[in-house]
């Protein structure tokens, strides 16, 4: 089992869903009202590939289980290793 | 048995108050600009201590019967604002960050962005001018100072609340409250015992939503 991110289902986060949904080696499934974002290999997702605005890129982080934020800026979210 | 121990009974702001140094600003702005009618006054002989000066309460309407009130004290006299940023009841020294000034602030709502938009227009063609506009995450906001230097909002939702946003905050606040009894925590800890409640309670959520 990966290391995985939560984030809440609500309309404004389905866009990062759908950006983390393709990439490589990454599964998106789902527990209760959350997605999990799990993978083996560190997370990397474009915040321009989203297309959310501001508030929701840098709020939209529930939960981290085995990883640790290494990046959050404009350009991406970035984990790496806990 | 109480009836009542257990019930949410509050129903609203019954009135913010503030101090003001400028009631004939204050009544233009809230009144004469934005359209807030004065509700209630109270003019009043110093009373109590020694030192109390003579003053007026007044009270302008905010909707839903809820108001905001202004004590305004004859003689006393004007902080100096000159130096430093913050309003006319609580200063800051020159170097504090805008963010952490405007962290306490007035927010009123308003149900349409065709009514954020008349607010707008209302302040824009007055001495206080919309300063920001801004998209939140579930809301959309203006904001301006009003002429006491309060960092003061106008907001609506852009939907609607989900009730897994409920689920969400009472876990991410019991969470912080979890984490808070920790000296140097951060975010990541908060993040971190958040996945751990989201472990724990999310899938029941899920069976009690579906049993409705």
């Amino acid at each position: 089992m990966g290391h995985r991110l939560f984030m809440l289902d609500v309309p404004e986060n389905v866009p990062i869903a759908g950006v983390a949904r393709h990439l490589p080696d990454v599964r998106v499934g789902r527990l209760g009202p959350y997605f999990v974002i799990e993978s083996d290999a560190p997370l990397s997702i474009d915040r321009r590939a989203t297309g959310v605005r501001h508030a929701v890129w840098y709020s939209f982080v529930a939960g981290l289980d085995g990883w640790r934020i290494a990046q959050w800026d404009k350009d991406a979210l970035r984990t790496e290793e806990r | 048995m109480n009836q009542l121990n257990d019930q949410h009974l509050v129903t609203g702001v019954d009135h913010i108050a503030f101090p003001t140094f400028d009631p004939a600003g204050t009544v233009k702005f809230y009144r004469d600009v934005l359209g807030f009618p004065v509700v209630h006054s109270i003019c009043a002989a110093g009373w109590g201590p020694g030192d109390h000066p003579d003053f007026i309460h007044f009270f302008f309407d905010i909707g839903n019967g809820d108001r905001i009130a202004f004590f305004y004290y004859f003689g006393l006299p004007r902080p100096d604002t000159s130096a430093g940023s913050g309003d006319v009841y609580a200063r800051f020294p020159e170097g504090t960050p805008d963010w952490f000034v405007r962290s306490r602030h007035l927010a009123l709502h308003v149900e349409s962005e065709e009514h954020l938009l008349e607010y707008r227009r209302r302040l824009d063609a007055s001495e206080w001018p919309v300063e920001m506009q801004i998209q939140h995450e579930t809301i959309e906001s203006i904001y301006t100072h009003d002429p006491n230097g309060y960092f003061f909002e106008i907001t609506r939702a852009l939907r609607p609340v989900t009730p897994q946003e409920d689920l969400d905050a009472d876990l991410t606040i019991d969470a912080l409250v979890h984490i808070a009894q920790t000296p140097g925590h951060t975010l990541d800890d908060l993040l971190v015992r958040r996945a751990e409640l989201i472990v724990e309670r999310a899938p029941e959520w899920t069976a009690t939503q579906e049993a409705r």
